[in-house]
């Protein structure tokens, strides 16, 4: 048997004897292969194991160095790489689309529903489309400033002496003196050390809140807040906890959670905020604002308060709900308000310390309160009408005092109404109701409503409220595009331009329109 | 047709996939990616990120022979040195604070406010080209240790011992941290839920690491 194996394997063995040989010359024939054939024999060192895992790092390196570049991170994942062929097909079917998608129905519906006025906006507009005069329970105008005559003659002036635009952003030949004007007044007029104006009330809580923080922060922000809100503490790309709306409990819970879980990874201590505001848009909620100044002092977070309604309408002479509750603003790290809604005028302004003031408005490295550097500032006649406005507050705090009353005149009609449920505080110049439904009362499981049906049965109310007399509106929101999805609402805004008895009759008669488009869908 | 409640989202959106059922204690061993978030991605591309671009320059490249070859000669100086020994430091030197260097610290010194945090979980390493991989510089960084610990083994005998602690330094030091498998995972110890390892949580309670925003439609509609 040896023998004949070997003698079958003769041939092989002596082929593969003499390729080696072969080989072996023919590499020494190379140039420089003899200092190659150096160094791998004092390399080895009589050691194979060492030279093998020496050898197999080298395959590795050669493997790794022969590889081709990857995508980088940025374009990888949504990439995808077509043949020509599929390109040319693809060209080759595409029908262009309207730069702008037809409107359904109830878009449509909703596009001319919106009432056009002819002639100045006030308690008691004009309407173009029938002439009728009509009351006007939409249009914010709290302290019935919309028309008042010596706002008029105020801005005419200042029209007649600066112009209107004001022709640039705050920090690049914007500002006029009008607008310091204005800003001190509000500082004075609140107790805070400074403040900062913005040109558009909606943008000022969305620049404000990513001026103070960044990714990292920790941000701690009721659940309903509005969508400037939300699109700012988007922007600020900071970590967000959300409690419960107007649920001071909840949010205690937040903040201890928050701590527990900053103790356990052992992190470093960053910026923490709460982000709330003084009366809800989404519901006319008010927050408790000592229990919240407590809270915040206790467990060493800045509070950034979003006085958009609050501001002109709360409070003896409409300081807001720092003067509502007494309580110091400079308890209040960021107040931001609403030139636009309270005082009648446009713009926000954000009022604190001279520190938070003062870093919104530099530029240094990076952008801070990016509307204030990117906005043009706002008309000079406009800055001067908030300060007239301000001036008139101020000396006529019995304004308010009818305000209030129209308030409770309203929700005392409303809240007799059958088929509506009233929500929000009793003292909020927002007044939203929503319909009622049989599960109000039993909250056992998460209840379903159907959004559209009872937007077009707010429609309907509001359109025969409209023919009526009485100018009301939808709470407007973006579906799908906000955190929570309310239920659809007809917001009601108090004004005290009216007395007291044009109050009530209008009252009544949203009051009749909702029982009469009630009972026809019954 | 009836619209869904509305929703908290965080508790239906997205359901972590490894919770089933009851969770029990936290894993000893994690391996997860961090600084994929498409935020990120946008912040990170809107500059140029000078911290990084500085190995492409061939003189990042020359530096590291240059410093190897004066700390050589440097740590030869020391009385009463031996070759092992020396190239034994050498190597051990050179990977440590590549490591620290490439691997260990993240973030940005420069141009931090540029980019807004969006680079405070990235390693050098995996910074350099945007993340690309088997990019010139990052092979030249992978052959570099290969290279000197070739050159060590070829100039000294080692003995057992050191070859091994040699090897070792290099493989967990220097060749593992830049696979491009590793890009951007971190392997994570021992880590705690919200409610520790002996209080296991159920599915429905909310998850502290989880960020709720982010998991919203309105964000991916605006960020694709």
């Amino acid at each position: 048997m040896d023998s004949s194996t070997s003698v079958a394997l003769e041939p092989v063995l002596s082929f593969l004897a003499f390729s080696l040989s072969k080989l072996e010359s023919g590499f020494y024939r190379i140039p420089g292969s003899a200092v190659v054939a150096r160094y791998v024999k004092s390399s080895h060192q009589n050691d194979p194991g060492r030279t093998i895992l020496e050898l197999i790092l080298v395959i590795f390196a050669i493997r790794t160095l022969l590889q081709s570049r990857t995508r980088t991170d940025r374009s990888g994942k949504h990439f995808i790489k077509f043949s020509e062929k599929e390109i040319d097909e693809l060209v080759d079917e595409w029908v262009p689309e309207p730069l702008a998608q037809p409107l359904s129905e109830w878009e449509q519906r909703d596009l001319s529903s919106v009432p056009v006025i002819s002639g100045p906006n006030g308690p008691k507009p004009k309407l173009l489309a029938t002439g009728k005069i009509v009351t006007n329970l939409a249009s914010f105008n709290f302290a019935g400033l919309a028309g008042n005559e010596k706002v008029k003659e105020r801005a005419l002036e200042t029209l007649q002496k600066y112009g209107l635009g004001s022709c640039g952003p705050p920090g690049f030949y914007g500002t006029i003196d009008v607008h310091l004007d204005l800003e001190r007044e509000i500082a004075e007029f609140l107790g805070t050390e400074a403040s900062i104006l913005y040109s558009q009330g909606f943008s000022t809580i969305s620049s404000v809140i990513p001026a103070f923080c960044k990714r990292g922060d920790i941000i701690v922000a009721d659940r309903s807040v509005n969508f400037a809100i939300q699109k700012g503490i988007l922007i600020s790309r900071s970590t967000v906890r959300w409690f419960d709306h107007n649920d001071l409990k909840s949010l205690e819970d937040t903040l201890i959670s928050v701590e527990k879980e900053r103790k356990k990874r052992k992190g470093p201590l960053t910026r923490r905020f709460i982000i709330t505001e003084g009366i809800f848009e989404r519901d006319g909620e008010m927050v408790d604002l000592p229990k919240l100044v407590e809270l915040k002092l206790k467990y060493k977070y800045r509070l950034i308060l979003d006085e958009s309604i609050s501001f002109g309408t709360m409070g003896r002479t409409g300081r807001g709900l720092t003067e509502l509750y007494n309580v110091p603003a400079s308890q209040i790290d960021m107040l931001v308000g609403s030139v636009a809604n309270g005082l009648c005028s446009a713009g926000g302004f954000c009022a604190g310390s001279s520190i938070v003031v003062d870093h919104q408005s530099c530029i240094k490295q990076r952008i801070n309160g990016t509307s204030f550097v990117f906005s043009a500032s706002m008309p000079a006649l406009l800055a001067t009408s908030g300060s007239e406005a301000i001036t008139f507050l101020r000396n006529n705090p019995s304004v308010l005092l009818n305000l209030q009353d129209n308030i409770r005149a309203i929700r005392a009609v409303l809240e007799k109404t059958e088929g509506i449920t009233l929500l929000g505080h009793r003292a909020s110049p927002i007044i939203h109701f929503c319909l009622r439904t049989q599960q109000q009362s039993l909250a056992v499981t998460q209840p379903t409503y159907d959004y559209e049906a009872e937007e077009r049965i707010l429609q309907d109310i509001v359109d025969d409220s409209i023919a009526n007399g009485v100018l009301l509106t939808r709470a407007k929101h973006l579906r799908g595009q906000e955190m929570v999805e309310s239920r659809p609402t007809i917001r009601i805004a108090a004004t005290a331009a009216l007395s007291r008895k044009e109050v009530e009759k209008a009252a009544g008669v949203v009051k009749a329109s909702v029982t009469r488009i009630l009972s026809k869908r019954r | 047709m009836s619209r869904p409640s509305p929703k908290l989202l965080h508790l239906t959106v997205s359901v972590p996939a490894d919770i089933k059922g009851r969770r029990r204690s936290g894993s000893i061993v994690k391996v997860e990616e961090v600084g994929g978030r498409t935020e990120e991605l946008l912040d990170r591309s809107a500059y140029l990120n000078i911290n990084a671009n500085w190995v492409n320059a061939k003189g990042a490249w020359l530096i590291h022979v240059v410093l190897v070859f004066m700390g050589k000669i440097i740590i030869d100086t020391i009385p009463g040195m031996t070759q092992q020994i020396s190239w034994t430091l050498v190597n051990l030197i050179y990977l440590n604070l590549s490591y620290l260097m490439f691997h260990w610290v993240t973030g940005i010194p420069f141009d931090n406010e540029l980019h807004g945090g969006a680079y405070d979980d990235l390693t050098l390493w995996e910074q350099i080209d945007d993340g690309a991989q088997y990019t010139p510089s990052k092979k030249w960084l992978f052959t570099a240790p290969i290279l000197l610990f070739l050159a060590s083994t070829h100039y000294t005998n080692y003995n057992p011992w050191l070859f091994a602690i040699n090897l070792t330094a290099l493989i967990v030091l220097a060749i593992i941290p830049k696979l491009p498998q590793l890009h951007r995972q971190r392997v994570r110890f021992l880590t705690g839920d919200a409610s520790g390892v002996s209080t296991p949580v159920t599915p429905s309670f909310p998850r502290m690491d989880q960020n709720p925003l982010h998991a919203t439609n309105p964000a991916d509609a605006h960020f694709g």
